[in-house]
């Protein structure tokens, strides 16, 4: 399984920093995290799919909307890397039980202490990350912010 | 010569009532195109309503809401094909590509 926060890494690196996580099975439709929970953990999913979703308010009610689905060798929940340290999705294996490893906060901020090179290369490939869903939530605002204007002027 | 009379009589009269019976009616029938002839010009006053894109047309049955549940898998749908189009966009930056049209039902 190759994880896309590990990108770069050497083989013995990659095995390092996975050493200073834990196994989690996530069942089917159990949350691994809430929105608003403290994030102390970032997970990379080794099997099965992770769903995000935001909740939205749906003909009075408050419903969990889809906004986007990871699959194994992709990371989910880098706001325990980023202040205020508090998820900004909630979580979910949809269909079937998914598998993560939940890397530490704190075991990550040693490691990159004691290993700079590494925690370098992990700190971009985050970036990679981060700036990927920005870049793609920037474009469908904007496209989303483009039918509403047309609507709008017609 | 009295019954000749007699029988004049009766004919005058007879022409005479046939004459008024026959005024009255004619003075009925103008009266009743008198109104008819009104009757349109109320209905004037309102403006037309056949056939025009104007009239608001009010469905004899509210619409059918969907399910929440299909409602919530539209949404989904939708999102996963903008999501789609906008990784189409950053892996080749066009304005064609910023500015496609989604076919989503969604919006459509």
């Amino acid at each position: 399984m190759t994880h896309e926060l590990l990108n770069g890494l050497s083989p013995i690196e990659a095995e390092l920093v996975l050493e200073l996580g834990t196994k989690q099975i996530v069942p089917s439709g159990t949350p691994l995290f809430r929105l608003g929970d403290p994030a102390d953990r970032l997970f990379l999913i080794e099997r099965g799919r992770i769903r995000l979703t935001l909740p939205m308010q749906v003909r009075g009610r408050e419903e969990d909307v889809f906004v986007e689905e990871r699959s194994p060798g992709q990371t989910v929940g880098w706001s325990a890397l980023i202040p205020p340290y508090r998820f900004t999705l909630t979580a979910t294996a949809p269909l079937f039980e998914a598998e993560v490893i939940a890397l530490p906060r704190e075991a990550l901020r040693k490691y990159f202490a004691a290993n700079p090179e590494a925690g370098h290369k992990i700190a971009l490939n985050l970036a990679v990350v981060i700036g990927h869903r920005l870049q793609l939530f920037q474009t469908m605002w904007l496209r989303e912010m483009q039918r509403t204007v047309e609507v709008r002027s017609a | 010569m009295d019954m000749l009379l007699i029988g004049l009589c009766l004919g005058v009269f007879g022409v005479v009532f046939v004459a008024l019976a026959f005024g009255a009616a004619m003075h009925s029938e103008s009266w009743n195109s008198t109104v008819q002839s009104e009757l349109p010009l109320v209905k004037a006053a309102v403006p037309a309503r056949f056939f025009s894109q104007r009239v608001p047309i009010t469905p004899a049955v509210p619409p059918l809401q969907v399910p929440i549940e299909v409602l919530l898998l539209q949404i989904e749908n939708h999102v996963r094909m903008e999501q789609a189009a906008a990784e189409s966009f950053l892996a080749s930056p066009t304005h064609d590509l910023l500015h496609s049209k989604t076919t989503s039902p969604f919006v459509n």
